[in-house]
């Protein structure tokens, strides 16, 4: 029976995809608000220095610029993992790749967060 | 007097046991207006009775005959030689893709055909039940007897072959698959969620729509796919709230 | 029950994704889905890491405002927009026929979604690559 050859699958299920739709349409809407801010507001195409720190200094920014970072960091490995269960790991390779893709999840929002917070106590300060 | 009659050339995919698998060519007269399989047929007759290939009804119903014609999945006895090539020309014939071949352009469809029946694809329905896609307009039912019809898949595996995550994942059910799934339904047969709900299922559609694009039968399997994800959500949504219900 | 399933070659692979002859749209849409992922997760590491230098300080910044305005980034910077705008609007589609929203005009929303893209696309190239 083709339900018993294949286990318990924790390969994709609905809840990973639904996360996946959700985290991909709200990347859509804050992207534009992010494009927007760093390349049509301050003088040049590209935010000076000070105009950064000054952008950050209003506390809803780092958290909006979080929740950014972390959904996109979110879909695109979960997508990069959609990709790879295309060419059929197995078990123990996808095991692997779930690791690895979650350290490095983890150790780009932990960053990504650390510099907000830098980067927003130096606004406040200056 | 009639149709002009239109020379062809025809690269026919060989492969037999233990050999391996090269082209053929044949240059045979064809009627613009009979379709693919015929000339495959006399193909076989009058010059090489070693090609094996699969055949039955020659009208769309069985799904036997399904082929790559060019590099495209069709239906070879519903496939005019008209509608692929001109006078002179030349058109490639290749087996279903994602298949193992068995010989020539027949393929193995034995795994296949277990996963449509293990879905529990009803190849019959009533009529009431037909007719998914647009509003359903109930049709009356005469002297109180259901009336029955056949249902649209004809099991050929033409979307199987056309689907590019087929390509390099053989555990991916498939649209047909799938679409037998969605056309028996979760309701109907609850213990299809955990069969669905993974990444050989559903979520392992990439919203391609070749399926749909080669379906010789108006199965629309894409369609059907959508419509399995939704009925997973509502099953998975509905547990979330009630764990102990079955 | 040992069935051989038919391990697909290289070559089988290749031609199932990247050819684009007689094959319909559906496929286009999801190579191009494929390629401008795999571009756009690649610009988000590289971002990420070149963010560093906010941290480093307002001359470290500076130094590498100054790196980025060669043109080789700013084309670079220009593919990163259009992959964005692609892979941003076919997921859109995506998203509403995986709804069942508008699955029997898919194609159409494709297409729309792509004169979108190269619209916003062209507006982007104009702004961005003319000085």
């Amino acid at each position: 029976m083709l339900a018993e050859k294949s286990a318990p699958k924790t390969g994709e299920n609905t809840w990973l995809w639904l996360l996946k739709i959700g985290s991909g349409l709200l990347i859509l809407t804050i992207l534009i608000i992010h494009y927007i801010v760093n390349h049509f507001i301050g003088e040049e195409i590209l935010l000076t220095y000070d105009e950064i720190l000054r952008y950050y200094s209003n506390p809803i920014v780092p958290i909006m610029e979080g929740i950014f970072l972390i959904f996109v960091v979110v879909h695109a490995l979960l997508g990069l993992r959609s990709i790879v269960l295309d060419l059929r790991p197995t078990r123990a390779v996808l095991r692997v790749i779930n690791g690895v893709f979650g350290l490095v999840g983890v150790v780009s929002i932990v960053y990504g967060i650390w510099l907000l917070v830098v980067i927003a106590s130096r606004g406040s300060a200056g | 007097m009639g149709t002009p009659i239109w020379k062809i050339t025809c690269q026919v995919y060989r492969q037999k046991d233990g050999e391996s698998a090269h082209y053929d060519e044949f240059v045979m007269e064809a009627d613009p207006e009979e379709y693919v399989l015929d000339v495959v047929e006399r193909i076989w007759a009058f010059h090489d009775r070693s090609l094996v290939f699969r055949h039955a009804c020659h009208h769309s119903t069985c799904g036997a005959c399904g082929m790559r014609v060019d590099g495209v999945e069709k239906l070879t006895c519903i496939t005019p030689i008209r509608e692929v090539t001109r006078d002179g020309g030349t058109i490639k014939i290749d087996p279903m893709r994602n298949f193992p071949v068995v010989s020539d352009l027949v393929v193995d469809m034995g795994l296949f055909y277990r996963r449509m029946e293990e879905v529990g694809h009803q190849p019959v329905l009533p009529v009431n039940e037909a007719g998914v896609i647009e509003k359903s307009r109930r049709p009356k039912d005469r002297d109180g007897q259901e009336l029955l019809r056949l249902a649209d898949c004809i099991e050929c595996g033409l979307c199987i072959s056309a689907c590019p995550i087929a390509v390099t994942n053989p555990n991916y059910l498939g649209p047909a698959v799938l679409a037998g799934a969605q056309q028996n339904g979760l309701d109907r047969d609850p213990h299809l969620l955990e069969m669905v709900d993974n990444e050989d299922g559903v979520w392992r559609c990439h919203s391609v729509y070749e399926c749909t694009a080669v379906c010789p039968s108006y199965v629309e399997p894409a369609w059907r796919i959508m419509d399995l994800r939704k009925q997973v959500m509502k099953a998975r949504f509905k547990r979330l709230f009630q764990p102990e219900r079955k | 029950m040992g069935e051989s399933l038919r391990k697909p070659t290289t070559r089988a692979w290749m031609q199932a994704w990247f050819d684009p002859r007689r094959r319909d749209l559906g496929t286009f849409a999801f190579v191009l889905n494929r390629i401008t992922a795999l571009g756009l997760t690649l610009y988000l590491f590289l971002h990420l890491i070149m963010l560093g230098n906010l941290a480093r300080g307002p001359e470290a910044y500076e130094q590498f405002l100054t790196t980025i305005e060669h043109p080789v980034f700013v084309f670079g910077e220009y593919l990163v927009v259009l992959a964005g705008l692609i892979h941003g609007f076919n997921g859109i589609r995506v998203a509403l026929t995986s709804f069942g929203i508008g699955v029997p005009y898919q194609k159409r929303i494709f297409v729309a979604m792509m004169v979108i893209a190269a619209a916003a696309g062209i507006i982007f190239g104009v702004r961005m690559l003319t000085v």
